[in-house]
């Protein structure tokens, strides 16, 4: 008799989420599936909206990374304009992506993912969340805490409000930066930067506990996708996007975002309404890949910064080749931090960064445009089509969950293998399970744009575990 | 970063959501109200999350405001808030007032020495702007009373 073990809701995630399991008649496990369960449909009803109201609309998308849909949606409304944002502006922007890396990252690592790391993945689940942490270590709880609200500060300072800004347009940005605001800025860098080291050795001192956890959490070769610059540095706003195969070994680079629909296609599975992004020259599922922090880490040769270089060259000695266990996404987190500190430093150094000119203006000069930056999880594409007035016709959006599903999917499965035995799991277990996904730390609210007909299954089991009936539609 | 004030006003809501849009009402009200005021400073987000519990522990006394769905409709109640005990309901995203005060305490090792919540009774949470008739008519009595509260809190 078959069973089925369901984890309903996943704990700890941008978003709601479900876990099957499936069991064979000896009791071990035959399959698993990862199902976000929830479903938005922001492509479809900004059809009909004027082109310039997308990045407001589309960063509704989401209260974690608003930052990141406004830039992929205004990059797209650029390529609509034709126009080439100042350069100021284009510093400032960049800025304002980084600083929403560094808060989120800090949300994802304090707040979701430490509790398993500093209590343990065996330890009381009703200890087992931040405030747990908070007791046990106060020191990285405060520094948690003081992190995002340094990522969250710089968006308020650049946008006048943490969340949902309007500072972003097409074209730029809608104000310049202050003296005043730049030297807040600069004054708060020296403390994220002792709490970054505080959340690094706290790290380093607990990862070789988890060697069991590196081994089986999604820890499998695979593709990875990432944005990357001429000089092979790291890029979250610019740059073109680079694809490596599982030896390290680049399959393609400089794809722009007006490429991207033309390389990569979107496949549908039955029990989730987050699609599966792939990359078409290799087909479903072997185009599949991985994105976000340890993606980017294993596509590029540098940072660019000095302190994130040296983690980095740490980061990479854990494989000769791309680092493979998605466990490492947590370190690649705070490696990603380290840099993003540092660039925002770099940024206000600029003597151009107070230029009052920071928006060009155009109107609609070609019927459809793309934008692609790296979202905090990973690579964003907003693409849209519209009319001589420039309404919208069409939209998608390519979010970071969807390139990485595959991945999480077969973490899920991988990871189950080794911690449910005979039919039986112990909470611990099952805790595990959901740590695989969080390791992706992905944003299920940003995730669920499938088009088309919605891919929804019900399963009607009786009390002994039968499968009574299925409805697919 | 420091966020001292004498008296933290710290309130939360959709203002799209109908009635759920007192708390940023009453916020702005009172942005307005104590504008050169330095002994009161005034937050108001979404929903309070963990990052607030640093605003909270450098309050010498916070006011926490909401709407509340436990009562009738335009009821405006203040209670005195103490540090929750009970950790199975906490969220990663959001939290409630007691929750703030006791990660408040468990981080910084302080806790505001006054803490009180003003709510006001929501007749609907519909997915417009505005409020509701009941909670409408109480706007008065709320504003009166969170003008008494901040004043007995500045002593």
């Amino acid at each position: 008799m078959t069973q089925t073990i369901t984890i309903d809701p996943v704990t700890r995630l941008e978003g709601h989420g479900k876990i099957t399991i499936h069991l064979n008649a000896q009791g071990e496990v035959e399959d698993a599936q990862f199902h976000v369960t929830q479903v938005r449909g922001f492509e479809k009803f900004s059809e009909g909206r004027p082109f310039y109201e997308m990045p407001s609309l589309t960063a509704r998308v989401c209260g974690i990374c608003p930052v990141s849909h406004l830039l992929a949606s205004a990059k797209a409304c650029e390529a609509i304009m034709s126009v080439r944002i100042p350069h100021t502006a284009a510093q400032l922007r960049r800025m304002l992506n980084l600083a929403q890396m560094v808060q989120s990252h800090a949300l994802s690592f304090f707040h979701l993912s430490s509790p398993d790391l500093l209590l343990g993945m065996e330890s009381d689940p009703a200890q087992r969340h931040i405030f747990g942490v908070a007791a046990a270590r106060p020191e990285l709880g405060r520094a948690g805490i003081a992190l995002r609200r340094f990522g969250q500060h710089i968006i308020e300072l650049l946008g006048t409000k943490r969340i949902h800004t309007g500072w972003v347009v097409p074209g730029g940005v809608t104000e310049p930066l202050s003296s005043a605001k730049r030297d807040e800025i600069l004054a708060m860098i020296p403390e994220a930067y002792v709490n970054l080291g505080l959340a690094l050795e706290a790290y380093k001192q607990i990862a070789d506990q988890f060697q069991q956890e590196i081994l089986v959490f999604a820890n499998f070769p695979s593709n990875y996708l990432g944005l990357i610059n001429e000089d092979e540095s790291i890029e979250f706003t610019d740059g073109a996007l680079r694809l490596i195969g599982p030896s390290g070994n680049v399959i393609e680079d400089g794809i722009t975002a007006q490429q991207f629909t033309e390389k990569f296609g979107e496949a549908v599975e039955p029990y989730s309404y987050t699609k599966f992004v792939y990359y078409k020259p290799l087909g479903y599922p072997e185009g599949s890949y991985r994105v976000g922090p340890l993606a980017r880490l294993n596509i590029v040769k540098t940072t660019g910064t000095p302190k994130a270089d040296k983690e980095l060259a740490e980061f990479k000695q854990f494989a000769g080749g791309p680092v493979e266990s998605s466990f490492f996404y947590h370190h690649a987190r705070l490696v990603e931090v380290m840099h993003g500190i540092e660039k925002i430093e770099q940024i206000l150094a600029d003597p151009k960064i107070l230029d009052k000119h920071v928006r060009a203006t155009a109107g609609v000069n070609r019927l459809e445009g793309a934008g692609q930056i790296e979202a905090p999880r990973g690579t964003l594409n907003h693409y849209y089509k519209v009319d001589d007035n420039g309404k919208i016709l069409w939209a998608n959006l390519v979010v970071a969950t969807g390139h990485n599903n595959k991945a999480m999917n077969r973490g899920v499965l991988q990871a189950a293998k080794c911690y449910v035995k005979e039919g039986k799991f112990t909470e611990g277990a099952l805790n595990r399970v959901e740590a695989v996904i969080r390791t992706f730390d992905p944003c299920l609210s940003c995730s669920t744009h499938a088009f088309g007909q919605m891919p929804l299954q019900m399963t009607l089991m009786s009390a002994d575990g039968e499968v009574v009936d299925t409805l697919t539609r | 970063m420091t966020f001292s004030a004498r008296c933290l006003i710290l309130a939360c809501g959709n203002a799209l959501r109908e009635d759920d849009g007192i708390g940023p009402f009453l916020a702005q009200w009172a942005e307005q109200r104590w504008r050169d005021d330095a002994r009161v400073r005034v937050l108001c987000d979404h929903q309070w999350t963990p990052e607030m519990v640093e605003d909270v522990a450098q309050a010498e006394s916070v006011i926490f405001v909401d709407c509340a769905t436990d009562c009738e409709p335009g009821q405006v109640r203040t209670m005195a808030v103490e540090p929750a005990t009970d950790a199975t309901k906490l969220g990663t995203h959001h939290l409630d007032a007691g929750q703030l005060l006791a990660s408040s305490k468990e981080l910084y090792g302080e806790t505001p020495h006054s803490s009180l919540l003003l709510t006001i009774g929501a007749g609907s949470l519909e997915m417009r702007e505005g409020f509701s008739e009941a909670v409408r008519a109480a706007l008065p009595k709320a504003q009166r009373l969170l003008e008494e509260s901040v004043r007995r809190l500045l002593g």
